[in-house]
């Protein structure tokens, strides 16, 4: 709702632009379109610079994005052609937005309910990503030199085969991901703060794929979770509190009994890793 | 079968009627599929696609004022209609499908204002008005009559069966039409001399005979309207796909083709293709020219067979000959801004060319990983960020403008070679001018790939011709990778690897022809 009306304020000085920002080049979109029916749609956005919003809206409508961008330089994409919706910001000459001494905006709104495939490309962003509502079968999320959270606030309805979130220089958290109703979730790290909450409604059984190459990665486990954690690590130390260790691995103590399992496979470079149980 | 009948004419009137409805009913606005709202310093845009394919465009941009792309009017920033559409998009931002429709439709235009002000404000109400609604507002008509006859049960039920298309037709040849109505289904109609028809009178399928009068309109669909001596038609002769015979009657109102513009669309789309089509001729010609011309792989024999070596081979030596020229100006450039730079480069690869072609070879290999190493380090440190952007496209046009800077560099120092020997036709190729030491050393340095071009103009002498490409290939990939390492050695010419000293006992053994001892000629290493 705050965001919202932030958007309502910022359309307002755009309106207002030839009194308050004569000389400037930014542009304030706001695209939809009308949710025509519940059929399976591929979702790509890509963003390459400032601040980037994720969520679900309830209204009838398949999207809606708002955007603030220097038009001089960039503009906005929204294709939508058959099932695939393409969504973002690209320069004139093509490819991602990368400069930002200045950054914009995208706030982007995603039809919940509708199965989706959902690819999100950015940059150097500050993103925040509530994934909680959408009906994901596939979910691919790489980001550059960022500062990201990812939200999975509510559990997907639908069964996902494969959840991908590549990091490369960030600091980025993902809460909930017991929500996203995924058989297997693989991260890919590169250097950075890596956070991943394994909070949220696990429905199945699952496989946690984490390679990390260097930086601090802290593990959030609820209790009653079942977890068996193996690690290949070079020089990354392990604080593993709570876990018990069997051979080669680390369990939770009740991972027999536990309603869900998760099997985490951690392969570190440098730094460090460290288990944190949650209620 | 009466009843049938009555049936099936009474589905026809119905489906009429609704063409012919005065436009009491409320016009329904068209579904919003998407929307596009945009505002900046310069203007603000809306775009709207519709769900039955339609779209619509209306911005202020930068003084003017344009609805699909087509300049209708102009505005100054700030003035009253910039405000008034400004706002407009603000609620539009918010609104979606029936309440934007509702929205735009029911925007009041400003009143006040210049003319341009207001003429554009009406151009862009008008665009939203007829964009979104899928009837076109028209004013109370009066109450009137309709008639409908026809001929027997087929032509009706053919009629009603393929009504789409008429009903188009209809719609646009009734607009705007008043009173009473007469239509006639694909039967032939008379009006008698003496006798005369109030009202409209439409035929379809038919021929209407006017030897009396018709106090209004006629409508002519797909039949032959004629009017004959003494007859007379006091409105509009609006036909569709009809022929006109006018046998000495009146026509006061004027002939109007309903389709006057669809054909001039069709004329107009026809042109288009028959343009596109002799493009696409063209363009498929163009092609085959140069196919042949290049001789691309098809061997096959045509015409231009017997003369395809020569071409190929000319072709081959001047396109060596612009390569020449290209680098002899890009070398010219050099000798003019830093032409002490290029001489120490040149002394390092001629004193040097086995240490030169050695660093010329490691720094060719260590480029890739140097460059991407690099990146990632700038990008690692967080705060290189910005620097990596200027260093990932900047690095590789250094290296090449480095590999360029030492090729002609060698190929000045062959030039000069070149000048001292006796070489045939060197003789042009003067020291004291390094312009021509320049070109004669590139030209040097093709030789091969020009002899190897005109070699394999003649007929089996392929072999030849490629032995002597490959030399070509050698004696570049030399030149590049000594003149590349002697750039790398001095710093690109900032730093010498050997100076050179006076000595003026060679100087006076030079002069005077003798020998006066050891050492003479020679400079002395000096690591700068």
């Amino acid at each position: 709702m705050k965001m919202k009306r932030g958007w309502v304020v910022a359309v307002a000085i755009a309106l207002l632009a030839p009194i308050a920002a004569e000389g400037q080049s930014w542009k304030t979109v706001t695209m939809s379109r009308q949710l025509e029916n519940s059929d399976a749609v591929e979702v790509s956005v890509e963003y390459g610079a400032g601040r980037f919003i994720v969520r679900s809206i309830d209204e009838d409508l398949l999207y809606r994005m708002n955007l603030r961008y220097d038009e001089d330089k960039y503009e906005p994409v929204a294709d939508f052609t058959g099932d695939r919706l393409r969504l973002g910001v690209e320069s004139h000459r093509g490819g991602m937005n990368i400069r930002g001494r200045e950054a914009g905006e995208l706030e982007l709104e995603l039809a919940r309910g509708v199965p989706m495939d959902l690819e999100l490309k950015f940059g150097a962003v500050q993103a925040e990503i509530d994934l909680g509502g959408l009906a994901l079968t596939k979910l691919e999320l790489s980001t550059g030199a960022s500062e990201s959270l990812v939200d999975i606030s509510e559990p997907n309805p639908l069964q996902m085969s494969k959840a991908t979130f590549e990091a490369g220089a960030a600091e980025f958290a993902v809460h909930g991901l017991g929500n996203l109703n995924a058989e297997h979730i693989t991260v890919d790290a590169g250097i950075g703060s890596i956070t991943l909450g394994l909070e949220g409604r696990w429905q199945r059984d699952a496989e946690l794929d984490i390679q990390m190459g260097l930086g601090s990665l802290e593990l959030l486990i609820p209790e009653g979770l079942g977890i068996r954690l193996r690690k290949d690590s070079f020089l990354a130390s392990l604080n593993s509190e709570g876990l018990i260790k069997r051979g080669d691995v680390y369990e939770s103590p009740d991972f027999a009994e536990a309603e869900h399992r998760v099997v985490i496979d951690l392969d570190a470079a440098f730094g460090s890793i460290e288990v944190i149980w949650v209620r | 079968m009466h009843m049938s009948l009555l049936l099936r004419k009474a589905l026809l009137l119905l489906g009429l009627t609704a063409l012919i409805t005065p436009s009491g009913v409320e016009a329904q606005l068209r579904e919003i599929i998407a929307k596009n709202v945009g505002a900046s310093s310069s203007g603000a845009t809306l775009e709207l696609a519709f769900a039955d394919d339609g779209e619509l465009a209306i911005s202020l941009d930068d003084g003017d004022v344009l609805v699909d792309g087509e300049v209708v009017g102009s505005f100054e920033s700030g003035d009253e209609l910039d405000a008034a559409w400004r706002t407009l998009l603000g609620q539009a931002m918010a609104l979606e499908n029936g309440a934007l429709a509702e929205a735009l439709v029911s925007w009041q235009p400003p009143e006040d204002g210049s003319t341009q002000t207001l003429d554009a404000s009406q151009a862009v109400d008008e665009a939203l008005e007829s964009a979104l609604r899928n009837v076109e507002p028209q004013s109370e008509r009066p109450e009137g009559s309709l008639t409908i006859s026809g001929g027997d049960e087929n032509p009706l039920m053919h009629l009603l069966v393929n009504s789409m298309g008429r009903l188009g037709v209809l719609e646009e040849a009734l607009e705007g039409l008043e009173e009473t109505f007469q239509i006639h289904v694909d039967e032939d109609v008379v009006i008698e001399e003496g006798s005369v028809v109030d009202g409209t009178v439409v035929v379809i399928g038919g021929s209407l005979r006017v030897e009396g009068g018709i106090e209004g309109d006629v409508v002519v669909v797909d039949g032959t309207l004629d009017v004959r001596n003494d007859g007379y038609i006091e409105g509009e002769a609006r036909v569709a796909e009809a022929r006109v015979v006018r046998n000495n009657g009146e026509i006061r109102g004027g002939i109007v083709d309903v389709l006057e513009d669809e054909r001039a669309d069709e004329s107009e789309m026809r042109n288009r293709l028959r343009d596109e089509i002799r493009e696409e001729i063209r363009r498929d010609l163009r092609n085959e020219i140069r196919s042949v011309a290049r001789f691309d792989d098809d061997e096959s024999f045509s015409i231009m067979s017997p003369i395809r070596p020569v071409v190929r081979g000319v072709g081959g030596v001047v396109e060596k000959l612009i390569m020449v020229f290209i680098l002899g100006l890009i070398g010219a450039g050099f000798l003019a801004f830093a032409g002490e730079n290029m001489d120490a480069i040149a002394d390092t690869a001629r004193r040097s060319p086995g240490r030169a072609a050695m660093v010329g070879f490691a720094g060719t290999f260590l480029l890739v990983p140097v460059w991407l190493l690099g990146a990632l380090a700038l990008i690692v440190s967080i705060v290189g960020i910005p620097v990596a952007l200027a260093w990932v496209p900047l690095f590789p046009l250094a290296a090449v403008m480095a590999a360029v800077l030492g090729y002609i560099t060698v190929a000045r120092n062959a030039g000069e070679w070149l000048a001292d020997s006796n070489v045939p036709w060197t003789g042009w190729i003067r020291k004291s001018n390094p312009v021509f030491t320049l070109v004669g050393g590139l030209l040097g340095l093709s030789a091969a790939f020009v002899a190897a071009n005109l070699i394999s103009i003649a007929p089996f002498l392929n072999i030849l011709s490629g032995l002597l490409f490959a030399a070509g290939v050698i004696i570049t990939i030399a030149a590049a990778q000594i003149g590349f390492g002697a750039v790398l050695l001095t710093r690109a010419g900032r730093r010498r690897e050997h100076y050179g000293t006076y000595d003026a006992d060679a100087a006076w053994a030079e002069a005077m022809g003798i020998d006066v001892g050891e050492g003479s000629g020679k400079g002395s290493k000096n690591e700068g």
